[in-house]
């Protein structure tokens, strides 16, 4: 089969470790284990990976493998049924721990999930004991464990060293499929591909699915695609997180409200903080909650430079702090700032008529715009609002998506720009990078208005054209 | 640029700090150099000094035996002592001078542990590499370091010393600066000849004349006037605003999150209020300052200060 006609999970599937979009840690503990093997066996021979779908348990395992010499023995939920099948499966393979062609093996558990108590009998117990007489490294691979599963992977997990795997932060999948896109000649806006990704909740292998079925036989991907794609709801959409979290008014129900997430605790953290003076609208409140977050960020540093036990009170102070911060605040009225800003924009508010719904404000301007649609745009952006083309309208999410990330990612080229530039002046006057940043750039900003001025200067420092532009403009 | 292109090149040209300048006049003349730790204000020629003497004593190929590091730039101490390194283990080749001269600016930002690693690259090189140490505090470099530099303290610029310096600057450059303007230039700059000059140039740069109009509306456009707003807004307790102005600082313009928190400092501390409110103000900065050196994240330790701000308006 030509590469063409490959589903894109296959085709943009990683081949190395650099084409990884995240759990690199998880990836170097597995290294750091399989690395003991050349050594002998080591007292752990079994490595248990736990994570969401989508994230490259599997395909860690396998590239791992190629760079290390491991000829892989895969077993998938299909082979799961009984002790005897297993056994069939696996035979001697377990004792013998190099291959007719003089590769090591690993073998290599896929979808544990799959194992259910009662059909695959005997499955469990069927993989304690190839672990017990191994010589080959065994790595066993679950989605995040239940309750239920949790009882029952018990026995392994204690044979087992456990890695674990986390959901993609949305900027990762963000590039990811931005570089899909770029290679597979997609026309896609960044705000589309920006919701793309949020709609993935960390499922890299899913979303690229989705992306390509939105995608297929066309050239653009439009905001309404997206909008169209049926949510996998394994877990809470992270907008409904969020909003039950600020509705909790116990600190377990609190806790509770971030445990549905499908998102690590890094990015919650974003979403909070970016939605925190939308919902807190007492000032004395809206400092409690912002000191309460504070907080959690030093347990946090705390945590991840002296011990990990100082993450629960991070839990706490990120989640309950913020949530019980309130008593007098209203939660979000939209309707109020949006008026505020269509004020300041020097309109009467009965030009837009605005409508409550399930997701927030919609608001729609009743006459013509014309040219000045942008800077109305412009200024709703701010509130987190996004243009229905086919509804001619705004919607405002009650909650809002984390800007500050998306912020660095549109000023990116703008912002390379600003480097090589403050680089060169501060190589020829003389004074720090950040000297320059803060005290010149401004300034030439406003000297480059002057045409004559600009020419001159840019001559004098060695300034691309781009760069003289982006001063310019 | 009018910074640069006025800058005078040889010590000659160098009409302040005359007693600096004609005792670095005499190490030309010696053709020899102690270890230099030049401190004064920004703007005032520790740095132009510097590079007219390296001109009097190699000549126009000068640049081939300085190396000009910046503190605050590099990378830690090693990044710094591995440049050094490189700069200083040849020899002043094809030179009467058998030393070169490496010049470490902002050197007051290093923390001690950096300067006693800088204390024994120095002493190491000595034969064949000059330190010349450049910052705004000799209180912040240790002793020994200290004992081993001659020290230089660069008095501020007189009013009338900058305000000649532009005047001239105007006129070569034919541009129209009435009195109100160049006061306002000289009130802005705090005395600082290169931010005095940069804000002339921006000033020149949009309209024939520059009075004092143009250079306030100029100002308006830079940093230390947006942190302004952003203050004015905290206390207001417009903090979504307020929220939108740092975010824009940080990642569109770059500024670094200590810069940010120096410039609120320093702009609320001139602020008019109860002596007794700048003490409670003072010491919410300083939290916020300590938790980012504990890596805290700066944009929400930041935000909760702006948030605080509000507290001050009741």
């Amino acid at each position: 089969m030509s590469d063409e006609n490959l589903p894109w999970v296959v085709k943009f599937q990683p081949k190395l470790i650099k084409d990884l979009a995240d759990n690199i840690e998880a990836l170097n503990e597995l290294k750091l284990w399989l690395k003991k093997w050349e050594h002998g066996i080591p007292e752990k021979k079994a490595a248990f990976l736990i994570g969401p779908p989508g994230v490259g348990k599997t395909v860690s395992v396998h590239i791992l493998a190629n760079e290390m010499n491991f000829d892989v023995l895969e077993i998938n939920a299909s082979d799961y049924r009984t002790r005897t099948r297993m056994e069939e499966l696996i035979g001697r393979a377990a004792t013998q721990n190099i291959t007719i062609f003089g590769k090591r093996r690993l073998i290599l558990f896929d979808e544990m999930e799959g194992i259910s108590g009662r059909e695959d009998l005997g499955g469990i117990a069927a993989i304690n004991d190839i672990i017990k007489e191994t010589h080959s490294p065994i790595v066993l691979i679950a989605t995040s464990l239940t309750e239920e599963n949790e009882e029952k992977f018990r026995p392994l997990g204690e044979k087992s060293i456990i890695i674990e795997y986390h959901s993609i932060p949305t900027l990762n999948v963000y590039s990811k499929l931005a570089e899909i896109a770029k290679e597979a000649k997609i026309e896609i806006s960044p705000e589309v591909l920006e919701a793309l990704a949020i709609h993935s909740q960390g499922d890299l292998r899913s979303v690229i699915n989705d992306f390509e079925t939105i995608a297929f036989g066309r050239e653009t991907v439009s905001f309404e695609d997206v909008k169209n794609l049926e949510s996998r709801d394994r877990k809470e959409f992270t907008p409904i997180i969020i909003r039950n979290l600020f509705a909790a008014r116990t600190l377990l129900e609190a806790k509770k409200a971030i445990n549905q997430a499908y998102i690590g605790y890094e990015e919650l953290f974003d979403w909070i903080y970016e939605n925190i003076p939308l919902i807190v609208d007492d000032p004395g409140e809206l400092i409690e909650a912002l000191e309460a977050l504070s907080q959690a960020d030093i347990f946090d540093r705390r945590a991840k430079m002296f011990n990990y036990r100082l993450q629960k009170y991070m839990y706490n102070d990120m989640t309950a702090g913020v949530a019980l911060s309130q008593s007098k605040s209203h939660g979000t009225d939209l309707t109020k700032q949006v008026q505020i800003i269509v004020s300041k924009l020097g309109y009467s508010t009965n030009i837009f008529s605005s409508n409550e719904t399930i997701n927030g404000l919609t608001v729609k301007p009743t006459r013509y715009l014309g040219d000045s649609w942008r800077s109305v745009n412009d200024a709703f952006r701010l509130l987190g609002a996004v243009w229905i083309r086919g509804g001619g309208a705004w919607l405002i999410p009650y909650i809002r998506p984390p800007q500050l990330k998306w912020r660095y990612i549109r000023t990116f080229t703008s912002r390379k720009k600003m480097q090589s530039v403050s680089a060169k002046v501060a190589a020829k006057l003389h004074i720090s990078k950040s000297e320059t940043v803060k005290e010149v750039i401004p300034l030439m900003h406003i000297m480059f208005r002057n045409k004559e001025n600009a020419a001159s200067i840019s001559e004098w420092l060695g300034l691309e054209e781009e760069e003289s532009d982006w001063l310019h403009g | 640029m009018w910074a640069e292109k006025y800058r005078p090149k040889v010590l000659d040209e160098m009409v302040n700090q005359t007693e600096i300048v004609s005792r670095m006049k005499n190490f030309v003349k010696d053709r020899n150099l102690p270890h230099l730790l030049l401190v004064g204000p920004a703007g005032v020629g520790k740095t132009t000094s510097i590079l007219c003497l390296a001109r009097d004593l190699y000549g126009s190929g000068y640049q081939n035996y300085i190396l000009e590091l910046n503190a605050s730039d590099e990378r830690g101490i090693d990044v710094i002592r591995e440049k050094v390194k490189n700069f200083a283990r040849t020899a002043a080749i094809a030179s009467v001078v058998p030393f070169k001269i490496l010049i470490l600016d902002e050197a007051d930002s290093l923390t001690t542990a950096a300067q006693h690693a800088l204390r024994r690259t120095m002493e190491i090189y000595t034969r064949t590499c000059r330190f010349c140490l450049i910052g705004n505090y000799s209180e912040n470099i240790i002793d020994p370091i200290q004992s081993r530099c001659s020290i230089f303290r660069y008095s501020p610029l007189s009013e009338e010393d900058v305000k000649k310096h532009l005047a001239m600057i105007a006129e070569k450059e034919k541009v129209r600066l009435v009195p109100e303007g160049l006061n306002a230039v000289f009130d802005s700059s705090n005395g600082d000849l290169r931010k005095a000059i940069n804000l002339l140039q921006a000033a020149a740069a949009t309209q024939g004349e520059v009075d004092d109009i143009a250079i306030y509306s100029v100002l308006g456009k830079v940093s230390p006037q947006r942190v302004r707003d952003m203050i004015t807004l905290g206390i207001k307790g417009n903090f979504i605003e307020a929220r939108e102005i740092l975010r824009s600082l940080l990642i569109d313009e770059g500024l670094a999150a200590d810069d940010i928190i120096r410039m609120i400092y320093s702009e609320l501390m001139r602020m008019n209020m109860p002596e007794k409110w700048k003490v409670h103000i003072s010491d919410a900065v300083g939290e916020v300052d300590f938790r980012l050196t504990q890596g805290a994240r700066p944009e929400i330790q930041l935000s909760t200060l702006l948030a605080k701000l509000a507290l001050a308006s009741e």
